[in-house]
């Protein structure tokens, strides 16, 4: 059974970011970030992922991402006697989603901050 | 806190409150189909991995969403995208062997491609000869160089095809041809159809048949109206509908039905390559075979080039360039791309991994 190699998981696991993942990068955050309070299915991430950011991840996009993340080495299946296979965070991905948001919060920090001085606003 | 296991009770009558009592079997039905329908656009391979968890969470999204069709266009993209990627043929890396065979699949068409193209210019030059030899040198330079790649190609495919004939033939002795019967009888179908009729419309052409000067050539007539008959579909007369409607009934059959034998021939290789459990050596073998291939290529684009920079029309226009060869040397150079492309993804997954 063919399955992706770990092209990037040595500069992902090492850097710990996501910049690798490229366009994927956004549905990765999503599904990461909605894994760390637990493991999850595909439609359990759908769900979750669309009631804390708003977005609907369509099926072949959630699975897509979760391939690429599972081929990484940032999420791992659990096993599971249910048709419905959920998946977990590992550590690697833990410390790669840290890095991935503690940078978007920096970026975010300083756009909100140069908004308030130059366009006022709260 | 909407966690597995605890997502499931709560998730599977949500879904289906979207459905009538009476209807929920219909509809669960018609989504299982709708489901089924969808992942066909997936690989098998992806689909033994994702397949079954995939198809839950379509039939989930099928009961909230009956009728999305950005659902459609996102899952259908997506399997193209990954039968792309299982192919060799995108960003993507595949796994030692795994990476091999699909690059040597993605190699399989983009040489087919390539041959298709390169044979139906170069048979028209080998044609050419047989009347009279060119009179600009760098045509005749040119077509030689084309001899010699097509030469080489003719014994690369050789000595590629030997090792894996002989792989699927063992594993059938041995009952372990699971999946090979239908690319074997494809292979041999496409090239039944492709040789005989190839044979006949060779021989039912005057061009390489009766002329006193026949064998004067650089390859037997035969050989250069076999090449010939063989790529008759590649041809401006497309656009020239007119003209192609005085073409003789069989002949347009021909032109019709011997490009789906290439590909019937080319599908069921590539199924082939992919099914047979082929042995580190002979991989190793058939990676250098491919890259004498791409060196091949290289050297019969560069003879193209030098044909229509310094070749002229020749002896009674025997040697002219139409606009179909300018076609068939983009077409081989973008073929070209992504041979070396193919061959570059297998060599970096077998140094790196």
């Amino acid at each position: 059974m063919p399955r992706r190699t770990k092209r990037v998981e040595e500069s992902a696991a090492t850097a710990g970011t996501l910049t690798a993942l490229g366009r994927y990068a956004g549905p990765a955050t999503l599904i990461l970030s909605s894994l760390a309070d637990g493991a999850k299915h595909g439609y359990a991430l759908t769900k979750d992922i669309e009631a804390f950011a708003g977005i609907r991840l369509a099926p072949g996009t959630l699975y897509e991402a979760l391939s690429r993340l599972e081929g990484q080495g940032l999420v791992a299946a659990v096993p599971s006697d249910d048709r419905k296979r959920p998946y977990t965070l590992t550590a690697v991905g833990a410390t790669a989603l840290r890095t991935h948001l503690a940078a978007q919060r920096r970026t975010a920090e300083v756009g909100l901050k140069r908004l308030a001085g130059n366009w006022g606003g709260t | 806190m909407n966690t597995w296991p605890h997502a499931a009770p709560h998730d599977a009558p949500h879904a289906a409150h979207h459905a009538a009592p009476h209807d929920a079997p219909h509809d669960a039905h018609h989504a299982a189909h709708h489901a089924e329908r969808l992942l066909r656009w997936y690989p098998l391979a992806w689909r033994e991995r994702y397949g079954v968890e995939f198809m839950e969470l379509l039939m989930e999204d099928c009961a909230e969403r009956p009728h999305s069709t950005s659902r459609t266009a996102d899952v259908v993209a997506n399997g193209v995208m990954a039968r792309l990627s299982y192919a060799g043929l995108t960003g993507s890396v595949l796994e030692g062997t795994d990476q091999a065979r699909a690059s040597l699949a993605a190699l399989i068409c983009s040489v087919a491609a390539f041959l298709t193209l390169g044979v139906s210019m170069w048979s028209q030059l080998m044609i050419g000869w047989q009347w009279s030899e060119p009179d600009s040198p760098g045509t005749a330079v040119a077509v030689v160089a084309m001899t010699i790649a097509v030469a080489v190609f003719a014994a690369l495919a050789l000595c590629a095809t030997l090792p894996v004939v002989w792989t699927v033939v063992r594993a059938f002795a041995q009952r372990q041809a699971h999946g090979l019967g239908r690319p074997v009888i494809l292979i041999g179908l496409g090239l039944t159809i492709l040789v005989v009729g190839s044979r006949h419309f060779a021989n039912g052409w005057p061009g390489t048949g009766g002329h006193p000067w026949a064998g004067q050539g650089l390859v037997p007539g035969g050989v250069a109206a076999f090449s010939w008959a063989s790529t008759l579909s590649i041809t401006s007369y497309w656009v020239h509908p007119t003209a192609l409607s005085t073409f003789p009934l069989s002949e347009l059959c021909w032109m019709l039905g011997s490009p789906v034998a290439m590909a019937i021939v080319v599908v069921g290789s590539v199924k082939t390559v992919r099914r047979v459990h082929l042995s580190e050596p002979v991989l190793r073998m058939e990676m250098a075979l491919a890259a004498g291939a791409a060196s091949a290529m290289v050297l019969f684009v560069l003879a193209s080039g030098v044909w229509m920079l310094n070749g002229g029309p020749g002896p009674r226009g025997l040697f002219t360039i139409g606009a179909i060869d300018r076609f068939a040397l983009l077409s081989m150079v973008l073929s070209l791309l992504v041979a070396i492309r193919s061959l570059g993804r297998a060599r970096r997954v077998r140094t790196t991994g």
